[in-house]
């Protein structure tokens, strides 16, 4: 595989690269979990508005914004889907003195939950908090015991007669974070799984701007991938591109993690490998990396690898996925961890690899 | 011989490339069009312009397997299981890695410096580790590199009293049987699909079955036969040597009953032994091919198979013969007329 | 409607050997429908051709059933289960087969109640052996627990297949109506719903529809020491939030209420995420369907009575037809 690359003959304008942090922060402030992602979604539209006009929204919820390349009729068609909603809870019943009880929509730890700060979306927004018990009322042997989600509750703090008006069953429950700014250019807080991906995607297209390209590129935000990875189900089957790109966290290396399934903060995006994963895309991501000296990682994958791709590869006709992102710490609690330099990479690795691809590549994809 | 060439061949879920390549050759003369899909499943099509139902028969290429996804300082490699190996039998077996790449084998403590309740415990894939012989990690970078799969180094041969052994049965008996079918050039409309991916969720057969909308898919499946030592006859499954087993009902299935019974008429007709299989558990192509599009009438014709998913397996040959015969006659009937929806 | 139920109840129909049941079903709609056919997985479908969006109703007409899987020497039967059946529900009862056989269950003596597993099962249908026994059943029949529907009280009734003859019946009625109106609305009594929406999904695949409404049964938890489900028995039809399978967009969800509210009908909301329904299979077929889901409050659902309430089925069947009314509306 050959890369026409004017990028690197060009070093790219500086003032560009992480124009995207101001949109991740905007992101991380949306609340959007599974089957709830328009307030989101309507931020996405606006971000994929400054690249093109073309956005869609399918019956499910999924955006699409279309960026044509120069290949014309029977151009490479490349979708790259990064889930918007975040893990969330379901309001599942109004206790006796208004006292909020939950249900999982994501894969909440419960025992993140405990004295968390929540926004209840009901007719109103509000917010509760996590009840817990204080040490004092609680023997060592109860301390020992992680809670389960059927024993928390969420304190409105108002009388259950005002609850009741505001409130009801299937309301959306979301965690209350603001995004903290650590060092090195990291940030900290709720559902950087998977906002960290939509910015990747952004930095995407902020590159492809100055790179040419055939393909014509689909940038999806999907839905409902918390919830069993749904969105890219109907996503895969509208869309039937040649390639599709899975931009999805994994998990970042802390002590007493196996040495297969953690990887570097800051050391570069990861590069997913497996049977969910074409040879070929897997193969060309690699290459990429390494013409464009972009520091990378690789994950080893013997199945599922828990994204979109799981779906996306087995929709209508098939396609062939990829599946890159960043590694983050503390997957699904609500101080999620990782690296904008790691975004503004990953997108960069995406950016170039699209701008390598041409029909020819396409055509290789079936041939075994 | 077909069944040691296509048993002997490396084919992890994703990673069927030794197989397909098989397979091709094997087939040189029997298609009128053969080519992959973007997953890797190979199509092999006659007769496409002939009146009469499409007929898919499918038969998935991958096996379970390992793949390696670390190298120890020492040289030992660690390894995670592709599809369902239940870790008990992993334990002092040889494997080979890649198509044709180091053996390496898989051993564990001795059982000398085990306390007696470590010995009460079955190993776990993370206290096992594959060794290839070499000196440190360096050492064995050179041979291997994460990422590269292994099977078991098993050998095909035939065994006690017109029987069988080797590897992956489970689903190369169902190659087999489809590369037999197809050789025979029946006057049918027929496609042949080997599958990728069926030991991860059946997922070649998902695309598959989109792909080839047929109007009947029979899955070709090596499947489970646990009739030894005093089973009960409500758990066995299937019995080895009684014929090839029609499902009834299994994980992902349940038999559409006019065809079942079409069938079994044919196996009764052609005075070919035949069985049910009665097991719930497991299931085949069959699963996602009939729920592709509006719906697929179909069923599954099984090659029972002991020691399924394990590194030396067992089959009996009179049924793998009566299983070429059976799907052979399947077909010709329905090419015939001889099935009504 | 308390009629046509018991008689649709009657019918022994678990996942797979729906064929029977589908006869009757489209036999009470031919009337009013364009064309009435099975699919290749068992599924009824009727259709009235007609103006506006197309709207699906689509009701399960299967039930958790058991499977003949071996006969023994002397005669007994063994089973396996037919979608998720607790195999402890049926012992000692009778069993009855597709084809009228019936049989008595019974269970090995030493297995205690929580670890009795299909395994330990079998049926005695009378049969010394095996031949006698061969000769009136097979391997691969199905049947089920039986349990004839009572009226427990006024409009409460109890008995076997209420989940889901009641969606059945309910479907019917508001299939006539919206047929009676013109409308552009498909029925469907869906197969296989009971070992996973296998139906659901390669109907939705045919059909394609604007919209696509599920009735179906969800847990009351109304009961003493229920498992936390915030439906009650007779508090009215639960608009669906979110079951295992799927979550209902927002506007399908505010259609159904506002319906309901515009009509006078007071409404539950169901959010049961251990429910498997056809809502996912028919939301994720093909670029996607819109679903919705209108629920009657059941007991004891999955176990082989149920208790539901006729005035809750009723105001189901008002529920959708100012549902469908609404959606034409919107155009």
């Amino acid at each position: 595989m050959t890369y026409d690359d004017p990028g690197q003959s060009r070093p790219t304008p500086t003032s560009t690269v992480g124009r995207h942090k101001a949109t991740l922060l905007q992101l991380l402030d949306s609340h959007a979990g599974p089957g709830f992602e328009e307030a989101i979604a309507d931020k996405v539209r606006a971000a994929l508005g400054a690249y093109t006009e073309d956005i869609r929204t399918d019956v499910m919820g999924n955006v699409i914004g279309v960026v044509r390349g120069s290949g014309g009729d029977g151009a490479p068609k490349v979708l790259l889907s990064a889930h918007m909603d975040e893990i969330a809870l379901v309001v599942s019943q109004i206790d006796d003195g208004g006292y909020l009880r939950v249900a999982q929509s994501g894969g909440f730890d419960p025992r993140t939950l405990v004295g968390q700060e929540v926004v209840v979306h009901g007719r109103e927004t509000l917010l509760g908090i996590v009840g817990s018990q204080p040490p004092h009322l609680t023997t060592p042997a109860q301390r020992k015991q992680a809670p389960t989600l059927e024993e928390l509750y969420i304190d409105l703090a108002m009388p259950e007669a005002r609850v009741r008006e505001r409130v009801r069953v299937g309301d959306r429950v979301t965690v209350a974070r603001e995004t903290l700014q650590l060092l090195n250019n990291r940030l900290s807080g709720k559902a950087l799984d998977n906002r960290t991906s939509l910015a990747i995607v952004l930095e995407c297209l902020e590159y492809l701007r100055q790179l040419r390209h055939e393909a014509d590129v689909y940038a999806a935000a999907s839905v409902q991938e918390e919830a069993g990875i749904r969105g890219a189900v109907t996503l895969g089957y509208g869309v039937q591109p040649d390639i599709a790109i899975a931009v999805d966290v994994t998990f970042a290396d802390m002590p007493g993690q196996a040495p297969d399934v953690g990887f570097e903060l800051g050391g570069g995006p990861v590069i997913t490998f497996g049977p969910n994963i074409h040879p070929k895309v897997f193969q060309g991501l690699r290459d990429t990396a390494v013409a464009n000296g972009i520091a990378f990682q690789i994950e080893l994958s013997q199945g599922p690898t828990g994204t979109d791709a799981w779906q996306l590869q087995i929709a209508g006709m098939g396609m062939a996925t990829g599946v890159v992102g960043i590694p983050i710490r503390y997957m699904h609690g609500s101080v999620e961890t990782g690296s904008y330099d790691d975004i503004v990479a990953c997108g960069r690795l995406l950016a170039h690899y699209i701008a390598g691809l041409s029909r020819t590549d396409v055509e290789a994809l079936t041939c075994y | 011989m077909l069944l040691k060439r296509l048993t002997e061949a490396a084919g992890p879920s994703g990673f069927e490339d030794a197989v397909r390549d098989l397979l091709r050759a094997e087939l040189d003369g029997a298609a009128d069009c053969m080519y992959t899909d973007v997953l890797g499943t190979l199509y092999v099509e006659q007769n496409r312009d002939r009146s009469g139902p499409l007929v898919m028969l499918d038969a998935h290429m991958d096996e379970v397997g390992l793949m390696v996804v670390h190298v120890e300082d020492n040289g030992l490699l660690r390894f995670r299981t592709i599809g369902g190996i239940d870790p008990r039998v992993l334990v002092s077996k040889p494997v080979r890695i890649g198509r044709d790449g180091p053996f390496g084998v898989i051993g564990s403590k001795p059982l000398h410096l085990q306390d007696g309740e470590e010995r009460k415990h079955p190993l776990s894939v993370d206290q096992l580790y594959i060794d290839i012989g070499a000196r440190d990690k360096d050492d064995a970078l050179r041979a291997v590199e994460p990422g590269d799969v292994a099977v078991f180094a098993t050998q095909y041969g035939e065994i006690g009293e017109n029987c069988a052994k080797a590897k992956s049965f489970d689903d190369r008996v169902g190659c087999a049987v489809l590369v037999e079918t197809l050789r025979r050039r029946l006057p049918a409309r027929l496609v042949g699909a080997f599958t990728v991916q069926e030991e991860i969720g059946l997922r070649g057969a998902t695309v598959a079955g989109h792909r080839v909308a047929p109007d009947i898919a029979i899955a070709l499946e090596g499947t489970v036969c646990a009739d030894p030592v005093g089973a009960p006859g409500h758990t066995r499954g299937t019995v080895l040597g009684a014929g090839p087993a029609l499902t009834v009902q299994d994980g992902q299935t349940l038999a559409d009953q006019r065809f079942l019974e079409f069938m079994m008429r044919v196996a009764r007709d052609q005075g070919i032994p035949f069985q049910l299989r009665q097991v719930k558990g497991g299931s085949n192509d069959f699963g996602a091919i009939h729920k592709t599009r509006a719906g697929v009438t179909g069923g599954g014709i099984s090659v029972p198979v002991r020691y399924i998913h394990a590194p030396a397996q067992i089959i009996s040959l009179e049924d793998y013969h009566n299983t070429i015969r059976l799907v052979a006659a399947v077909v010709e009937a329905i090419a015939e007329g001889g099935f009504a929806r | 409607m308390k009629e046509r139920i018991l008689e649709l109840a009657a019918i022994v129909a678990p996942s797979g050997s729906e064929r029977g049941i589908q006869d009757v079903l489209l036999g009470m709609v031919a009337d009013v429908a364009d064309e009435v056919r099975i699919d290749a997985l068992g599924n009824g479908i009727a259709r009235h051709n007609g103006q506006g969006p197309h709207i699906l109703l689509a009701a399960h007409a299967d039930e958790a059933g058991a499977m003949v899987v071996h006969i023994e020497d002397n005669g007994f039967l063994r089973l396996v289960s037919v979608g998720a059946l607790r195999p402890a529900t049926l012992v000692g009862r009778h069993l009855a087969f597709a084809n009228g056989v019936v049989g008595v269950v019974g269970a090995a003596h030493d297995v205690a109640d929580q670890d009795l597993g299909f395994e330990h099962l079998y049926v005695d249908i009378g049969a010394d052996s095996r031949t006698a026994a061969e000769a009136r059943v097979h391997v691969g029949l199905s049947g089920v627990v039986l349990e004839p529907v009572v009226e427990l009280a006024d409009g409460r009734l109890a008995g076997r297949a209420l989940d889901n003859r009641v969606g059945c019946a309910i479907a019917l009625e508001v299939f006539r109506t919206a047929a009676g109106e013109g409308r552009n609305v498909t029925l469907a009594f869906t197969a296989q719903s009971a070992v996973g929406a296998r139906g659901a999904k390669t109907l939705a695949y045919q059909l394609q529809p604007d919209l696509a409404l599920v009735i179906d049964a969800v847990p009351a938890g109304d009961m003493p020491g229920a498992a936390r489900l915030a439906i009650e028995l007779g508090k009215g039809p639960a608009v669906k939030i979110m079951d295992q399978t799927a979550i209902v967009p927002i506007a399908v969800k505010d259609l159904l209420t506002d319906s309901a509210a515009a009509a006078g009908i007071p409404v539950q909301y169901e959010v049961w995420p251990e429910g498997m329904t056809d809502a996912g299979s028919l939301q994720r077929s093909v670029d996607g369907v819109a679903v919705g889901g209108v629920s009657y409050p059941a007991r004891y659902v999955g176990g082989p009575s149920t208790v539901i309430d006729l005035a809750d089925v009723n105001a189901c069947v008002r529920l959708l037809q100012a549902a469908i009314r609404e959606r034409a509306s919107r155009v």
